[in-house]
C-alpha cells in the first residue's frame, strides 16, 4: 500500500515540475523586478511590465482583434465541423473514406503552403490585408481538429434519443438544439479551446494573409521577443495563456445561459 | 457507426445524399483551399520559360546546399521530437493510468495544450538559455562560474531548444490519444502475463503492444508532418544556418529575390507530396493491423 502512495507522490511531483513549474517560472518572471542572472529567485516585485502591456493601446487594440478573430474562427468552426462530423459520424455511403480523408488534409499538408499557394489568388479576390482573409485561412489548422472532436462525441451518443424524439414528432431543428446540443456540450467545450488556442497560435498565417495590416498579438510578440524588455515579453507569453481561461470561463457562461434558456417551460 | 440511420432519413432522401450534405459545407472550404492551394503551388512552382524542361526548379531545388542542409535538420527535428515525445508519452500513459484510479491528473498533463508553442518556446528559452534559469542554479551548484560556461541548448546549431520545445508541447498530445487506448484496453490480460511469469516488459509486448502500436504509428505520422512544416517555433529559436524548411521557404519566397519564388514552391509542395503519400501508406497499414488483430481475439468490427 505505501508502495502506491510513493509512486502517487512521484507522479505528482513530476507532473508539476514538467508542465506547472515552467508556467509559474514565466508569471514570476513577468512580476518580477530586475531579476538578473544568477539570481534563482526574484528579489523585487512590480507591476510595471503589466502597466506597460495595459496602458499601450496598440496592444490593447491588437488583443481585441485577436480575441474577435479568434471567437470569428470558433463560430464559423461550430459551424462547419458539427454537420460534417454529424455526417461522418451517422452516416455510411460510398467514398466515405475519401470524404474523411479530405477532412484530415489539412493536418498533413503544411499550412504554410496553402497558403503561399493561395496568396496571389486572395489577394485577386480582396481578402489579404483584412481580417475575413485571416479568419478564412485560419480555418486550416483548426477545422480538421474540430471534426475529429465533434466526430467522437456524436459516435458516444447512441442514435436512439434521436429516433425517440423523431416518433414523438419533434422537428429536427428543434431536436438539434434541445436534445443534441446539451448532450454533446463537452465536445463542443473541448472543439472551442482547441480552436481558441489555435487560432491564438498563429504567426506566419496571419503574417501572410494579414500582411502586417492585421496586427493580432503574435504579430507584436515576434518582434519583441528579441529586442523587448525581459520582463514585458513575460507578461506578453502569460497573456497568450491567460486568454484562453478567460474564454474557458465566457464560454461556461454562455452555455448556463443557454441551459437556462432551453431548461425553461 | 451507422445503426437506424434507414429510419432517420424516412423522408425519402437517400442516406448517402443526406450523409454528404451534412458534410458538404466543411468538404467545400477545405477542398477548396487545399485543392485551389496545392494547385496554385505547383503551377508556380513549374518552369514556363520557353526552352526550359518544365521540372527545372525541381532540379535546382535538389541540387542546393542549403535545401539540402534545412532537410537535414528538418528530419532531425522532427524525427528526435516526436520518438521522444512518443516514448515519454507511452510511458506516462501506462505508468499513471495504473497509479491513478481517477484520471484528474490529465487536467495538469493538459496544460500545455492550451500554451500556443512559441509561448512553449519562450519557456524553453527562459529555463535553457545560457542567462535562463537552469544557468543560474548551476552558478549556484558551483558547476559554472560565468553565463558563458553553460552549453548553448537555444538557437543552437543541432536545434536542441526546438527539441525540447515540441517535446513538452506533444507529450500531452500522445497522453490524448493514448489514454483512450488503455481505457479500452483488457487489462486482465495483464494478470495473465504476470502469472505465467511476465515482466514489465513482457506485458507490454504481449498485451499493449498490438493496441498501442497502430495509435503510434498514426500519432507519429500527425507529429512528425507538423514539425516538418511548422513556422512558428524555429522562427524563434532556430539559427541563420541550416534554417529548417518552413523558414527557408518562407525566406525564399517572401525576402529574397523574387527568383527563387519557384524553388520555395517546389519545396512545399515535394513536403505536400511525402505527407500525402506517408499518410496513405501508415493508414492503410494501421488499418490491416486493426483488423488483423481484431479478428484475432474474436471481435467483430
Amino acid at each position: 500500500m505505501w508502495q502506491r502512495y510513493v509512486s502517487r507522490w512521484f507522479w505528482i511531483i513530476v507532473l508539476f515540475t514538467i508542465f506547472v513549474a515552467p508556467l509559474v517560472l514565466m508569471v514570476l518572471r513577468s512580476i518580477s523586478f530586475r531579476w538578473g542572472w544568477p539570481d534563482v529567485y526574484p528579489m523585487m516585485f512590480s507591476w510595471r511590465a503589466w502597466e506597460i502591456i495595459f496602458r499601450d493601446p496598440e496592444i490593447i487594440w491588437s488583443m481585441i482583434l485577436t480575441v474577435l478573430i479568434a471567437g470569428a474562427v470558433v463560430m464559423l468552426n461550430f459551424l462547419l465541423a458539427v454537420p460534417a462530423a454529424y455526417g461522418v459520424s451517422r452516416y455510411r455511403f460510398k467514398g466515405k473514406p475519401l470524404v474523411e480523408a479530405i477532412l484530415m488534409m489539412p493536418i498533413l499538408i503544411p499550412v504554410l503552403a496553402i497558403a503561399m499557394g493561395m496568396h496571389l489568388t486572395m489577394i485577386r479576390i480582396g481578402l489579404t490585408d483584412s481580417a475575413t482573409g485571416v479568419i478564412l485561412i485560419h480555418l486550416m489548422p483548426t477545422l480538421p481538429y474540430a471534426v475529429r472532436v465533434m466526430k467522437a462525441g456524436f459516435d458516444r451518443l447512441s442514435p436512439d434519443w434521436e429516433e425517440q424524439c423523431t416518433t414523438l414528432g419533434v422537428n429536427r431543428w428543434r431536436l438539434f438544439w434541445t436534445m443534441l446540443v446539451p448532450q454533446i456540450i463537452p465536445s463542443i467545450r473541448s472543439m472551442a479551446v482547441l480552436v481558441f488556442v489555435i487560432s491564438l497560435s498563429q504567426y506566419v498565417l496571419t503574417l501572410i494573409i494579414g500582411g502586417a495590416k492585421v496586427m493580432t498579438l503574435p504579430m507584436i510578440y515576434y518582434p519583441y521577443f528579441s529586442s523587448g524588455d525581459q520582463a514585458v515579453v513575460a507578461g506578453f507569453s502569460v497573456l497568450f495563456a491567460l486568454l484562453p481561461i478567460v474564454f474557458l470561463v465566457v464560454f461556461e457562461g454562455v452555455i448556463r445561459l443557454y441551459m437556462f434558456t432551453i431548461q425553461r417551460p | 457507426m451507422s445503426i437506424g440511420n434507414e429510419k432517420l432519413s424516412s423522408n425519402g432522401m437517400p442516406s448517402w445524399l443526406k450523409g454528404l450534405g451534412f458534410l458538404a459545407p466543411a468538404l467545400v472550404v477545405i477542398a477548396f483551399f487545399v485543392g485551389f492551394g496545392l494547385f496554385q503551388a505547383a503551377q508556380g512552382s513549374v518552369s514556363r520559360e520557353e526552352g526550359d524542361a518544365f521540372w527545372v526548379n525541381y532540379q535546382a531545388l535538389l541540387a542546393h546546399e542549403s535545401f539540402l542542409r534545412s532537410v537535414g535538420i528538418s528530419v532531425w527535428v522532427a524525427f528526435s521530437s516526436t520518438f521522444i515525445s512518443l516514448v515519454i508519452g507511452i510511458w506516462m500513459t501506462r505508468r499513471l493510468i495504473r497509479v491513478f484510479r481517477f484520471d484528474h491528473w490529465k487536467f495538469v498533463a493538459w496544460l500545455p495544450m492550451i500554451i500556443p508553442h512559441f509561448v512553449a518556446g519562450y519557456l524553453i528559452y527562459i529555463i535553457f538559455a545560457p542567462s535562463g534559469w537552469l544557468s543560474a542554479v548551476f552558478y549556484h551548484i558551483g558547476w559554472i562560474d560565468v553565463m558563458n560556461q553553460f552549453p548553448i541548448l537555444v538557437n543552437d546549431p543541432l536545434y536542441i531548444g526546438v527539441i525540447l520545445t515540441y517535446v513538452w508541447k506533444e507529450i500531452p498530445f500522445v497522453l490524448l490519444m493514448m489514454l483512450p487506448v488503455y481505457q479500452e484496453m483488457d487489462l486482465r490480460y495483464e494478470d495473465v502475463s504476470r502469472t505465467l511469469g511476465g515482466n514489465s516488459f513482457t506485458v507490454f509486448r504481449t498485451v499493449e503492444f498490438p493496441w498501442v502500436f497502430p495509435v503510434s504509428l498514426e500519432t507519429f505520422l500527425i507529429l512528425f508532418v507538423f514539425v516538418l512544416g511548422a513556422f512558428e517555433v524555429p522562427a524563434l529559436l532556430g539559427v541563420t544556418f541550416p534554417k529548417m524548411l518552413p523558414i527557408l521557404a518562407y525566406e525564399w519566397f517572401y525576402q529574397s529575390a523574387w527568383v527563387n519564388r519557384p524553388m520555395a514552391q517546389a519545396m512545399m509542395v515535394l513536403i505536400s507530396l511525402f505527407a500525402i503519400l506517408t499518410a496513405f501508406f501508415v493508414l492503410r497499414f494501421t488499418a490491416r493491423w486493426k483488423s488483423q488483430w481484431a479478428s484475432r481475439r474474436g471481435e467483430s468490427l
